[in-house]
């Protein structure tokens, strides 16, 4: 059955990468079209000489990074204040609205929030930018936090966190060493989540984004939209490759160490 | 570096994006400005642009519509307006800032969507018709040609109720801004016989498609079919002989831009005729602007793909606003026409 | 006396939802109890046609088609998913890697995934290029632009949604019950069918709401892979907020849509205890 499993993955993850690998090779092709016309690196020459792309792609990760730090704070304690606390009207509103958020389509909530900016901007002088995608990001992305960190709560004992309470020790001493260390691996998988959610977003981005704000999804829609430009793929390539190698490097420095 | 002094700069990075000089926001249309356009008014200005594109009108608007979005300038099409300037989110012209207005085809100093140019400066235009390739013989002339059983499965229309209606209505003899219910039902009566034929309703993705031989024939926008034509050589576009939907995209200023003056002087640099002239010419793209068009080599110049003549043009008729019923109306039928 | 630390805890997420969901949300129900305005947004008078616009066997015919793809896809992702994320949680040294393996994928843009199989799936695709010059097929067949090309790119857009929660709770399954089952004799099947899966049940369920709820709001992959030649609710909603600026019917579709989803997770929070939540 082990080799059944092996094989059965292999070939799942040959579905998940193959067709960037076709677009990767794509990258390199010299025409514009998808006919191979021979090996060249005009697309990433192009690529690098696009402001517009690097200003984006710099926006994408500030917007993400900013906004997965603030919904993993948020969420996690979140998660761990209903684990504690399962009934009572808080917990309840929290639970009904989270439950609310998950079901709210995309569409719904770009919109829904576009039309609360507008309200709010009418009392205060600001425009939409950053500062609004970052908050938009945080709220779309705290109910999937919260669900994985109390997915993973759930399988834990509540009793050892009571023992650390008997044995005298404060609750947040608990919370901390005994309850956090245990939720780590929940809370890294919840956060990795929420940052690829935000990082790929277009839909409700693009409502909320103003003049400064503008990601790389935007510009990849922009581009795709025209027909699909091999500067797309040439970027695709390119952030796979940058975040693979940061990924195995980080492997590789947890290994030695 | 830790992850503090990493995210510190990061935002100063960002930081760096910002200059101290003036600087203007303009969204426009992919593909609408040649690559000098844009670095050439900084420099002679002195300010700095922000440029950023997009690809339909819908787009631009719900960025817009807040009222707060921090674009000066962008570029509806002529349906939208008078739409736009109903919801307040356009700025009154001063024409005293726009001498080069003068410069304009004389049809366009009074086009029939804002007739003394008070809300907008027509930039470019064009025309809905056929794109085809030329292994299909005998080639597509009018819309009822595509309702042809060999074109099964190598045909695609616009991805848009107005187009695909206007199409309709046209095969029948209709205006494409018809506001009768019992004509736009007939209209949706023949999408709905169309739609078995169809591979897809495509927009600007198609011209790729087109290139690459995967279809025959395709309802396209005149500049979007003569970007694949220089492509292709085996391709050729068709003004249908029932009439066909005209369209110009104009430039515009936001009411709540906070450059007027800035705005107007971009308005302005964009109707010189050099500039004008070099935007089409590289973007291959129909110019509002007479004098530019004169200063185009002969063979851009009587382009028919791009400049029908007189004679073709009779047959177009330019989209219109819709009132709220009838735009229901629409709206309806196309989803049924999409569901069915 | 253990109530206030979770209630601080509990702040700052109620905080950010009242604000930045709820208020949001009000604004769209007040949305879909006006009219339309004569150019597009909302004005007055107050009505309740866009409600009752909704009972029409078109709509409702929208409705159950995107059910059925999302359902589809769901249920597919599970079967990719469920073995991808047992296999994982046993591969020892390797895990993270081949964690990061599945998520690698989703850093590039949704729509560059979409295009992707675009790529592949078209006329002149890898593909159909390959079918043909193996003398396989000798027309080129019609691959994109269909349901089936529309639920593969939901089900390649939303696959880690469902490995990551499974593989999580799978983790947490103790390693000792799986031992002990094999040394009572159970067969690995057994051990799995038996043991892995029941244990696994909440991360299954969240897996596959993570993945339901976005196929059914859906509507670029519909767009760009269905080639617009159907529509589904997401599409419909999206139509509403753009080509036809009837905001108001658009948020009383959305509304429905929202309510639909909720009895659905109640049916499924009452009959497994623990619900998501």
């Amino acid at each position: 059955m082990k080799r059944a499993l092996s094989l059965y993955a292999a070939a799942v993850y040959l579905f998940l990468h193959l067709p960037l690998a076709v677009l990767a090779v794509f990258s390199f092709n010299s025409s514009r079209f998808t006919v191979w016309e021979g090996f060249s690196l005009r697309w990433y020459e192009a690529l690098f000489r696009d402001p517009h792309l690097a200003e984006a792609a710099l926006n994408s990760l500030i917007i993400a990074f900013t906004a997965t730090a603030a919904a993993t704070v948020i969420g996690t304690l979140c998660a761990y204040g209903l684990w504690k606390q399962k009934t009572g009207i808080l917990p309840g509103f929290i639970k009904s609205s989270l439950y609310l958020s998950l079901v709210t389509p995309e569409i719904v909530m770009g919109v829904s929030l576009l039309a609360f900016y507008q309200w709010v901007f009418r009392f205060l002088d600001v425009q939409l930018g950053m500062h609004t995608v970052v908050l938009a990001h945080v709220m779309f992305s705290i109910a999937y936090l919260v669900v994985v960190a109390l997915a993973r709560l759930r399988t834990l004992d509540p009793s050892l966190e009571e023992a650390a309470l008997d044995l005298g020790a404060t609750e947040w001493v608990a919370f901390r060493k005994v309850t956090l260390p245990q939720l780590m691996p929940g809370v890294a998988a919840a956060a990795l989540l929420a940052f690829t959610i935000s990082i790929d977003d277009y839909v409700i981005t693009s409502l909320v984004a103003g003049v400064d704000s503008e990601t790389l999804p935007m510009v990849i829609y922009a581009m795709a939209r025209r027909g699909g430009s091999p500067l797309v793929n040439a970027v695709s390539t390119l952030i796979v490759v940058i975040l693979g190698v940061m990924i195995v490097a980080s492997e590789r420095l947890q290994g030695h160490s | 570096m830790n992850r503090r002094t990493f995210f510190l700069g990061l935002s100063g990075l960002a930081g760096c994006s910002r200059h101290s000089r003036p600087r203007l926001n303009i969204f426009n249309w992919s593909n609408y400005v040649a690559e000098r356009t844009i670095p050439d008014f900084e420099r002679e200005f002195g300010v700095s642009v922000r440029y950023a594109v997009y690809e339909s009108n819908e787009e631009m608007m719900a960025r817009v519509l807040s009222g707060n979005s921090g674009w000066d300038i962008v570029f509806p099409s002529n349906y939208y307006i008078q739409p736009m300037a109903k919801l307040g989110l356009l700025a009154p012209l001063r024409h005293a800032l726009l001498p080069n207005l003068s410069h304009l085809d004389p049809a366009f100093q009074r086009p029939s969507w804002d007739p003394e140019l008070r809300w907008c400066v027509p930039y470019m235009w064009g025309s809905s018709g056929i794109l085809y390739h030329t292994r299909l013989q005998p080639p597509p002339e009018s819309w009822s040609d595509l309702w042809d059983e060999r074109l099964r499965g190598r045909l695609t229309m616009l991805d848009d109720p107005a187009e695909v209606l206007g199409a309709c209505l046209k095969k029948l003899g209709y205006s494409l801004n018809s506001h009768s219910e019992h004509e736009l039902r007939r209209a949706q009566a023949e999408a709905l016989k169309q739609k078995h034929l169809l591979r897809a309703y495509l927009n600007a993705e198609v011209r790729e498609q087109m290139v690459a031989g995967d279809l025959s024939a395709s309802q396209l926008w005149a500049t979007t079919s003569q970007q694949a034509i220089d492509e292709s050589p085996e391709l050729r576009y068709v003004y249908p002989s029932e009439g066909f939907a005209l369209y110009a995209d104009n430039a515009a200023i936001l009411r709540e831009s906070r450059r007027q003056e800035l705005a107007h002087q971009f308005l302005n640099y964009l109707l010189r005729p050099e500039v004008a002239a070099t935007v089409v010419a590289e973007t291959r793209t129909a110019t509002a602007n007479a004098k530019a068009r004169l200063l185009l080599p002969e063979a851009d110049r009587s382009n028919e793909t791009l400049y029908p003549s007189q004679e073709t043009l009779a047959r177009g008729e330019w989209f219109e606003p819709m009132p709220p019923s009838i735009q229901r109306l629409r709206d309806r039928l196309w989803t049924e026409i999409k569901s069915a | 006396m253990k109530l206030p630390a979770a209630r601080l805890c509990l702040l700052p997420a109620a905080v950010l939802i009242l604000l930045l969901f709820i208020a949001p949300l009000l604004i769209v129900c007040a949305y879909s109890l006006l009219s339309r305005g004569a150019y597009g947004g909302v004005g007055l008078p107050r009505s309740a046609e866009s409600y009752t616009r909704l009972f029409d066997p078109l709509y409702a015919s929208i409705f159950a088609r995107s059910f059925a793809v999302a359902a589809i896809s769901t249920a597919l992702c599970l079967l990719l998913g469920f073995p991808l994320a047992l296999f994982i949680s046993r591969s020892g040294r390797r895990k993270n890697l081949y964690l990061a393996l599945v998520i690698l994928p989703f850093w590039t843009s949704f729509l560059v995934r979409t295009y992707a199989w675009m790529f592949l799936l078209r006329d002149t695709g890898l593909l159909n290029t390959l079918l043909l010059s193996l003398g396989i097929i000798r027309e080129p067949l019609p691959l994109l632009y269909n349901y089936g090309a529309v639920i593969l790119g939901l089900v390649y857009g939303y696959l880690p949604f469902m490995v990551l929660p499974i593989y999580a709770t799978i983790e947490r399954i103790d390693r000792s019950v799986i031992e002990a089952a094999a040394d009572l004799g159970a067969k690995p099947w057994t051990t799995l069918t038996q043991i892995v899966v029941p244990l696994s049940a909440p991360g299954i369920a969240a897996g596959s709401v993570l993945v339901f709820i976005p196929c059914l709001g859906a509507y670029l992959t519909p767009d760009l892979l269905g080639g617009g030649k159907t529509i589904l609710v997401g599409n419909l909603i999206q139509n509403q907020f753009t080509t036809a600026r009837d905001w108001p019917f658009g948020s009383a579709v959305s509304l429905l849509l929202m309510a639909l989803v909720m009895v659905l997770l109640l049916l499924i929070a009452r009959r497994n205890q623990e619900g998501l939540l």
